[in-house]
């Protein structure tokens, strides 16, 4: 099929289903990753209606490079409105109630990692892909349930702000990991490697922000917009072909650009930018997604979904204990934070670029198919919980009173 | 006045005004310029959504509170905060007033009760830094700046209860 014509159909595709979840209160992205399912070679592909070849997608140099786009975009924007005074200023609330996040959603994320896939790789990405939650989905509901307005947001956000931060350093690690080699000096030589990437890249934004400030001091909002991707691309390509973590060198370039007093400016105008590159990663996920491995993958799934979503419910609550909230709004901190998403799915995905080097291409794919699955109900069980807060808030307050 | 401003990382900011009666109205303000306005019946309550404006509209809405095109200075007079523990108000000019029919000079406001005068609003016109010889007459609108002892002060000297 043209090469036009199928990226037309996802994008088509991706706005339908994006007005479908609309209308359900929903996130998009499980919508997005069905879409792709349904697209992919492995449904769509497949069919022909009275010899007729049903439009379908497939994981083209296009697709392939759009979800790269999206995945360094996500990052870009992490960074953007990531604020390190902000986050110094409320560091001892942020830090205790990130830190107690951390602790037993990787905790147990190692543990359940351990024992679902009894390998130490596959445990280390299995912690990080139950430990992030969704940023994207979590600040959609907040705004949709009017939550934005309440104490209980504090503390959701601020422990994604560490999330965040601890995730860009973890992808670096990660992804270092998964593409090195067998012996552990190997490992250790390409982790020393990221770190010292991030290391440049920290003292970049440090002492770049004046050099940032002049690149981006334009009145032209396509300048602006053509500078801000220009950089952002170029580092991230440079990042990649030096063995480092795309996704990490975005999230820093972001840093220094939410450094300079363009940050307004940019957000607003790199949102869409953002927005069409991120639905086509989701759709890439779907399309790269085998629908006959996710019933071997329900167990994993099924075990990950009953065991993570209490440890967020706890982790959430004594965050929202840490800002001093009553029961009842700590309730629903626990609540939020189930939802995962995006950050879960990039995981996944550099354990699949991994297949064959650090991993095993059977444990990759496997890892791969049980995240898709996870993320399509851990986004789903997420919203709910929050849309339908009202007996979980009665039973904090029953058992934990009032105050 | 306790106004709060909270950081809403990847939204925006957050500010919590009291009302007074307990009742708190909360101001989401989105990167994206959105206002979101709510009120809660009380601190602990949750915030029931009252509008949503464009940033545009935002601003018009601001302007008016703010009392940019009308002011009703006859019923109330108006005061802003110019820095902490400096006010700049508006005070009404009555026909009993005793004030009324002198001039700036003899009504020694300055000495009598420490504000300036900065401006009087007469018919639609401002006399902006109006001089000693100003007159003040029955239905002006003095503008005054002066800390909140000499401001209440002044009041009273313009409604002629000071002793």
């Amino acid at each position: 099929m043209a090469d036009l014509l199928e990226v037309g159909v996802l994008f088509a595709a991706v706005a339908a289903v994006g007005a479908v979840a609309a209308r359900l209160d929903k996130s998009v992205i499980p919508f997005y990753i069905l879409t792709g399912i349904a697209l992919g070679p492995s449904v769509a592909g497949d069919l022909s209606v009275e010899g007729v070849t049903v439009p379908s997608v497939t994981a083209s140099e296009f697709v392939n490079l759009g979800a790269e786009l999206g995945i360094v975009f996500l990052l870009f924007f992490l960074g953007l409105e990531f604020n390190l005074d902000r986050l110094l200023a409320s560091r001892s609330r942020i830090g205790t109630a990130g830190t107690v996040d951390l602790l037993i959603n990787f905790g147990v994320g190692l543990v359940l990692g351990f024992a679902l896939f009894g390998e130490a790789l596959a445990a280390l990405l299995v912690a990080g892909i139950v430990y992030i939650s969704s940023s994207a989905i979590i600040t959609k509901s907040l705004i949709d349930l009017g939550w934005i307005a309440n104490p209980e947001a504090d503390p959701m956000l601020g422990t994604l702000v560490y999330e965040d931060l601890f995730i860009a350093v973890y992808l670096a690690v990660a992804a270092a990991l998964v593409a090195g080699g067998d012996s552990l000096g190997d490992a250790a030589l390409s982790v020393g490697v990221a770190l010292g990437f991030i290391a440049v890249l920290v003292v970049a934004v440090h002492v770049g922000t004046p050099a940032f400030e002049r690149a981006l001091r334009t009145g032209s909002n396509e300048l602006l917009v053509l500078r801000a991707v220009g950089v952002t691309v170029l580092v991230a390509g440079v990042a990649l072909a030096v063995g480092v973590s795309e996704a990490v060198a975005a999230f820093f370039v972001g840093m220094g650009f939410g450094s300079t007093s363009q940050v307004e400016r940019l957000e607003g105008l790199l949102e869409p930018v953002r927005d069409v590159f991120a639905a086509v990663f989701f759709v890439w996920i779907g399309v790269e997604t085998d629908p006959a491995l996710l019933p071997g993958v329900a167990g994993l799934v099924l075990v990950a979904v009953l065991v993570t979503t209490p440890t967020k419910l706890v982790s959430g609550y004594l965050g929202g204990r840490t800002y001093g909230l009553s029961p009842r709004r700590s309730a629903r901190v626990g609540l939020g934070m189930v939802s995962r998403g995006e950050f879960s799915l990039i995981i996944a995905t550099a354990a699949l670029a991994g297949a064959g080097a650090g991993l095993s291409t059977e444990v990759a794919e496997t890892l791969y198919a049980f995240t898709v699955g996870y993320v399509l109900v851990m986004s789903v069980v997420g919203t709910l919980l929050m849309q339908y807060s009202g007996p979980f808030e009665a039973f904090a307050t029953a058992r934990f009173g009032p105050g | 006045m306790d106004v709060t401003e909270s950081d809403l990382p990847g939204v925006g900011k957050r500010h919590t005004v009291p009302l007074g009666d307990g009742r708190e109205l909360v101001i989401v303000t989105h990167n994206t310029g959105t206002r979101e306005v709510f009120v809660k019946e009380h601190p602990d309550a949750d915030s029931e959504k009252l509008l949503e404006l464009s940033d545009r509209l935002a601003r018009t809405v601001g302007t008016i509170l703010e009392g940019a095109y009308f002011q009703p200075v006859e019923s109330e007079h108006v005061e802003t905060m110019l820095t902490e523990g400096t006010l700049l108000e508006w005070y009404a000019v009555d026909e009993g007033s005793p004030l009324a029919g002198t001039t700036l000079r003899d009504a020694a406001v300055g000495e009598r009760t420490g504000v300036t005068v900065v401006a009087v609003q007469r018919d639609g016109d401002v006399i902006a830094g109006p001089g000693p010889e100003t007159t003040i007459e029955a239905g002006d609108t003095l503008v005054v700046v002066g800390d909140r002892e000499s401001c209440e002060a002044f009041e009273a000297t313009l409604l002629g209860s000071a002793g």
